[in-house]
């Protein structure tokens, strides 16, 4: 962990020591490429397309973010998720909504008048949702019988349906990720989240395992999600 | 730039696919322990030669000989019939309980816990009594049942 923020550290040492002499650039050359400004609205195509292939999955999530300065932003998603959970011996679905909302900084150097974008980023998360424990079958040790480890007697399975409405969760991500410019205003964008938990809602004899926006919750309290965004920024005026 | 704007994703899906691999380390359902003493000197544990089985199963004990065994309580129902085979004679004990169902983690899902047990024996051939010394199955740590014979 402090190996990583170490990392940051110098991820932004250099990035200040190249906009500094990038302003020495400019000073001594007449072209100044100005940057647009104004805020860029997109969707995450991903989920709809996973929701598309697995019935299990439904979700959709809406970004935006605004240049603040040349190479910083601030960013934000809102989302929904859907989703049905088949583990060893239990099944659950989570249905909840989700915005989260922090700071992009470009680490690409662009050619001319070109705006794409390398980032790495913060963000805040939060999510209000609720988990229902569908079924379940109860987990035993196998018996070993001439050589062969089985069960003895077939677990029982409970058609639990146990309801948790909600439910809250917040968390702190680092994102990666990228934007292309690939017509006037109009960007593809790829990122991904490694979130941490900060706190989650407890439940009675269960556990929230999936956190809509968050992803699948591991045992170290972590979870990774991503996205893949297609979005128009809005030109409201060039410096 | 737009070539890696395609590879990220692909990336991110195989990353993001990757199963959690831990496997359940903690405690599982509780096993029935079981030890057998001597009738006529009530502290001092007892060997038979042991054949155990369930109606309709497989022989869980095939003729070992053992003063301590653990069984399996059937989660499907609120009693198990074991038949207990010592030489020729064979005796019932039917152990009834209560089935509490418990969320581990993960990996481990639910276990269930047995409570309120008690165990009768509708045959006395060899075993001359039963007693529970705890009828709180939770653990595997101590004995549930004591066999006199």
């Amino acid at each position: 962990m402090s190996k990583s923020i170490i990392n940051c550290c110098f991820l932004l040492i250099v990035l200040c020591s190249q906009a500094q002499t990038e302003k020495t650039a400019a000073a001594n050359d007449s072209i100044v490429y100005k940057k647009k400004y104004g805020v860029r609205l997109g969707v995450d195509l991903s989920k709809p397309l996973i929701g598309a292939y697995n019935a299990d999955f439904t979700g959709y999530e809406m970004v935006a973010d605004h240049r603040l300065r040349r190479d910083l932003f601030v960013a934000g998603e809102l989302g929904y998720v859907e989703k049905t959970s088949q583990e060893d011996t239990f099944r659950f679905s989570t249905r909840g909504s989700y915005l989260s909302a922090g700071v992009n900084l470009n680490a690409y150097k662009n050619w001319l008048e070109m705006d794409n974008e390398l980032y790495f980023g913060f963000r805040y998360g939060f999510s209000r949702f609720s988990q229902t424990l569908e079924e379940y079958s109860i987990f035993q040790r196998g018996v070993s019988i001439d050589g062969k480890t089985a069960a003895y007697f077939e677990s029982a399975t409970e058609q639990a349906s146990k309801n948790f409405d909600q439910q809250y969760a917040h968390w702190a991500s680092f994102v990666l990720g990228l934007k292309v410019e690939t017509f006037k205003n109009l960007y593809l964008g790829a990122s991904v989240n490694f979130n941490k938990l900060i706190h989650v809602s407890r439940i009675d004899n269960f556990k929230n395992l999936y956190i809509p926006g968050f992803g699948k919750v591991y045992v170290t309290n972590t979870g990774i999600s991503f996205n893949y965004t297609l979005s128009y920024r809005i030109p409201l005026y060039q410096k | 730039m737009k070539g890696f704007s395609i590879l990220f994703p692909v990336l991110m899906l195989i990353f993001g696919s990757c199963e959690n691999d831990d496997f359940c380390a903690e405690d599982t359902t509780p096993l029935l322990i079981i030890r057998l003493y001597d009738k006529d000197d009530p502290e001092t544990l007892k060997e038979a030669p042991l054949i155990v089985w369930a109606d309709q199963k497989d022989t869980i004990y095939s003729l070992s000989l053992l003063d301590s065994i653990a069984l399996p309580l059937n989660t499907n129902q609120e009693q198990t019939v074991y038949q207990f085979s010592s030489t020729t004679l064979v005796d019932a004990i039917d152990f009834s309980y209560l089935r509490e169902d418990l969320f581990v983690s993960e990996s481990c899902g639910f276990i269930s816990i047995f409570k309120n047990l008690t165990a009768t024996s509708t045959t006395d051939n060899w075993i001359d009594r039963v007693e529970i010394s705890n009828s709180t199955v939770e653990n595997e740590t101590a004995a549930h049942v004591k066999i006199y014979h």
